[in-house]
Order: structure tokens, then sequence, then C-alpha cells
């Protein structure tokens, strides 16, 4: 059995899967104490991963009917990430190997958002399963913390094709919901106001002036606040749903356009998606139609969770006890695009 | 008792081994001036290096010591993960102990203060770390006994922490960093390069056999310092 570990954010993961890559268990505890600050405070969410990280790690074998004794792995986010919380994985999870003597599988977290279409998938109405999917594909992931347009060609790594010059998408969805009033964490907030909107009602830019498959999305957050100082208090009060509507909107489009634009460049007949933004329901409904076969991750496997992890790990080469003494966690930035 | 006991909470990696009977194997980690602290990097392999000098593996350590801090947040965290991790994987017994009493216990226990006139009575010793933002983590024992818990301070507030309790010595990188106040205030510090300033493998697995054992998944740091709750996206 393979135990994964992720603690690159604030949620604290643990999962069990079987060498041939089945999800055993995929437990995810979100912290929930950042909404009162309005975003994510990395040393609180270093506190919270240590206070939680053994008894997510025993929720998760015990869910998985299993116990530390038929571990033939530990699988880890080494980064990038907060690196307080990140460390807070790397060392509980060198310890779990060594003390076992288990090969460790340092796991790249964007590799992971990848290895997450090596699972089954779900079908369009979110009921049925589908299969796993095998490279070569295109894929968009598009999270909080990333945003970014890879062609993956095998299992072990991906050559980004884009990603976004500034602002992640999902960052662009908590500035929004922030702008209009919304509270943290705003993706789903806006998500669920934009539902009751018209997304034509105002134009907002989809950064379309932008060539290749590169993304912008600060440009976005400016309109919406222009707008909003435009309108009335009322006015601005009584369109909030055609704002949130519109502003979704424009997202979506950024994406799929350029998604669009890849699959016709390069005749990628499969895309995946991933990341916290691909669960969103209307960029899933936008892009339905995009390519031969899209490929879509249940929610759970959307969102940052170790699961991912130890898809990715079956395909990087583990390192053996004493190996692995030295390893170190690296932060967001390091890691070049 | 077999105790292996590690501290993470300064910017050193100490490791101590103890098998009973003759003194404890140590082990230790210091960055160079300028270099970051190899908390993560060092604290592994440093242990396995102990271990393998006593010829032992890891099934055969009956508890684990570590660190509680105050200290640096983030080596703190590194030390107790891997703590809490070792004993759920291996079944140790774990225990925490202070990172100032660890200091404190070095100094009473000093070749020098041992010879000292008026001997047998214990000094006072002040354990005290460099913070950071201008402040100290303190702590002060008179043996084994607490004279004031740990407290994060600045350095004007130590003269009046001294004040009136007779005579004192002081250890801890925070030591060296505020020697002036200290010395103002009357406490002895050691010379900057003494190993007093550095928490001991050994006394660490000494104060280890002394404590209660706590769960895998409730020690915790002693972080006495709040964090600083702004987010990331408005600083
Ligand atoms: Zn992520």
């Amino acid at each position: 059995m393979i135990l994964a570990l992720e603690t690159s954010c604030d949620d604290t993961c643990a999962a069990v899967l079987t060498p041939e890559g089945v999800i055993r268990s995929n437990v995810i505890s979100s912290q929930g104490v950042h909404d009162q600050f309005g975003g994510v405070v990395p040393e609180v969410a270093s506190r919270q991963h240590l206070q939680l990280v053994n008894a997510v790690v025993d929720d998760a074998l015990t869910t998985a009917q299993t116990t530390l004794d038929d571990l033939t792995l530990v699988a880890v986010t080494q980064g990038p990430g907060l690196v307080g919380a990140l460390l807070v994985g790397v060392a509980t999870a060198k310890a779990i190997a060594s003390v076992r003597g288990l090969p460790l599988a340092p796991v790249d977290h964007l590799q992971g958002h990848v290895a997450a279409s090596f699972l089954p998938g779900v079908d369009a109405e979110g009921t049925g399963h589908t299969p796993p999917l095998e490279p070569p594909f295109t894929c968009l992931v598009a999270s909080g913390g990333h945003t970014f347009l890879a062609h993956v060609g095998d299992h072990a790594s991906f050559d980004v094709l884009g990603r976004t010059l500034d602002d992640a998408a999902g960052e662009a969805f908590d500035k929004g919901a922030r702008l209009l009033g919304l509270p943290y964490p705003g993706g789903p907030h806006l998500e669920r106001l934009a539902a009751d909107g018209d997304p034509e009602a105002f134009g907002f830019p989809v950064s379309d002036q932008l060539a290749g498959y590169d993304f912008s999305f600060s440009g976005l957050k400016t309109a919406l606040l222009y707008k909003l100082r435009d309108l009335s208090d009322a006015e601005a009060g009584a369109r909030r749903a055609d704002l949130a509507a519109s502003f979704q909107r424009a997202i979506v489009e950024a994406l799929a356009r350029r998604v669009e634009r890849a699959v016709l460049t390069t005749g990628a007949e499969r895309v995946s998606i991933g990341g916290g933004v691909a669960a969103n329901g209307a960029l899933r409904a936008r892009l339905a139609g995009v390519a031969g076969h899209l490929h879509i991750p249940p929610r759970a496997l959307c969102t940052d969770n170790a699961a991912m992890i130890g898809a990715a790990a079956r395909h990087v080469s583990a390192l053996e006890p004493g190996e692995y003494d030295d390893l170190d966690a690296y932060p967001t930035g390091r890691r070049d695009l | 008792m077999i105790v292996l006991a590690f501290d993470t909470a300064t910017a050193d990696t100490a490791v101590g081994l103890a098998t009973g009977g003759a003194a404890a194997r140590t082990a230790r980690h210091t960055p160079a001036s300028g270099e970051r602290p190899g908390h993560v990097a060092q604290l592994l392999g440093l242990a396995r290096g102990l271990l393998a000098e006593a010829g032992i593996g890891w099934a055969e350590v009956e508890r684990l010591g570590v660190g509680t801090g105050p200290g640096s947040f983030t080596g703190l965290r590194i030390g107790v993960a891997t703590a809490r991790a070792l004993a759920q994987a291996g079944g140790q017994e774990l225990v925490g102990v202070s990172t100032l009493e660890a200091l404190a216990r070095g100094v009473a226990s000093a070749p020098d203060v041992a010879a000292a006139p008026g001997r047998g009575v214990d000094p006072t010793v002040l354990a005290c770390l460099d913070a950071r933002r201008g402040e100290a983590f303190v702590g002060a024992w008179r043996g084994d006994a607490l004279v004031f818990p740990p407290r994060a301070v600045v350095p004007e507030a130590l003269a009046g922490l001294l004040a009136g309790r007779g005579a004192w010595r002081a250890a801890g990188d925070g030591s060296v960093r505020f020697r002036a106040q200290l010395e103002a205030a009357g406490a002895h510090v050691p010379p900057d390069d003494s190993a007093l300033h550095h928490v001991s493998g050994a006394r660490l697995c000494e104060l280890a056999l002394e404590a209660s054992p706590a769960g895998h998944d409730t020690l915790e740091p002693e972080y006495v310092r709040a964090p600083d709750a702004v987010p990331k996206h408005l600083r």
C-alpha cells in the first residue's frame, strides 16, 4: 500500500492507494480557521497541520482498512507551496518511512494535480465513473495557487504550454468575491451567486490580446472594481448576481479559449482539468465540447488532496532509506514553469 | 531505558542518544554564520548516525524526547513533527522537554559551576534565546526548580526580571545577543563561543528520562507567541 501526505497549503491530507493506484482512502481535513482572516495565514496553517497530521494519517489507514505494516511506499508533497506547511508533511513522511525502513517518493504538487487524471473521473452529470486517463493529453490546472496549461506526454512529467502571468484563476475568483462582499473562500460563494445572474450582462476582459497559451487575470479584478465604482450603491446591490455571473464568465472564457486554442493547434484529442477551479460547474459545462474527450476528476480530486500525490508517486523514482535523510521542501516560486 | 532526544528550536540541530550506563552520545549541526538552519536536512541523518555508532536500530529505541521550545516556529515544528511521526510509526514513548530547561541544565552541570565557591548551592540560570523582532525567549531555573516559566520579553525587561534575586548565570544565543543588558543587570554570561550557549543532546536525554509520556497526536510545541494573523495576500 502507498501512504501519501499533502500539506502544501491549508488542507491537511492523507490517502492510501494500492500499488496499482486504486484509492482506498482520501482524507482531507480542511482547516476552516482561515475564513475569519479572509485568507490563508501561513503560520496558522502550519500550526494546524501539526495538530492534525497524525490523526489524519490514522484516519486514512483506518478508512483503508489497512495498517502501517502493509505499507510499501510513503509519498509526500515536496513543493511548491507554503514552506512552513510543507515541512510538517515532509518531516512526518520522512520519519514514518525511516522508522519503518520504507522507500519515500517526493512528489511535485503540480505533477500531483496532473496525476489526478490518472485516477477515475466522473461523467458530465457527475454521477457515473469514467476510466483513468492515459497520456498523451492536454491538461488545464487552475486553482488558488497555480494556473497553467500543459501537454502531458507521459506519466512522470508535463510540458507547460502556458501559465498565468499574474494572479491564479482561483485567486481571481477570491478577489472578485471580496469586491462583491462575499466571504472567504470566494470561489464557491461567487459560483452560487452567479447561478442567479446573467453572464452576458457585463463585458469583462478575457485577456484575448495575449497570444499563445498564457493567462492574465489582474486586469479582470480592476475591471470589476471600476464597474462597481461606476454603479450606484443601489444598482450594484441589485445587480450583484449579474456582476458575479459576468465575472465568472470572463474567467471561464479566458481558461476555455486557451484550451480551445491548444486543441486546434496541437490536435489534442483528449483534455483533462484539475485544481480547485476545475470544480466550477460553469467551467465544466463550457469545456464539455472542446475536445473529443474531456476527463473530469471528481471534486475531491480537483481541490488539494493526497490521493493525487499517491497517484503521481507511482511514476516517481522513490528514494531508499538513508537516501532521503536530507530531503527538504521547496517553496512556491522555486520551480519555474 | 534507551532514549533518543533531539531539539530544533534554535539554529542548531542537537541530538542525543542515551543507552544507559555510559554518557549519552551526542551530535550537533550548527549552521555557519549567515547560513540557514539545517533542521529538516540534518535531523534524521544525525539520529541515524548515533544509532549506527551505538550499533542499534530504531526498533530498540524505547523513548523519544523532543525539545518543545520556545524557539523558531518552523524549527520547532520540524522537530515535533518528526518525533510525533517516529512515535506513531515506531511505537516509542514520546515526551516533550523544554528547550530552555535543557539550556539551563547545561549551565547548572557545567564543571566551572560545579567547582565554583559555594558549590552545592545551585545557581539561578536564565535560559535566553534570540526570539527575533528585538525580543528574547526566557525562562529561569534553580536546579530542577522553575523560577519563572518561558515567555517572550523585550531586552529592557531583563533587568527587572533579574533584580533582587541574587547571582545569575545566563546561557543561550539570546544571552550572547543581549549580553550588554544581561551583564548590566548583574548576570554572568559565558564567552560567546562557549558550548553552554547550545542545547546539549545529553541534557535533552536526561530531561526526557524524567518527563512523563505524551500522546503522539497531542504533543505540541510551546510557541509562547501567537501567529501574526495577517493573510498572505494582504501583506
Ligand atoms: Zn494545488
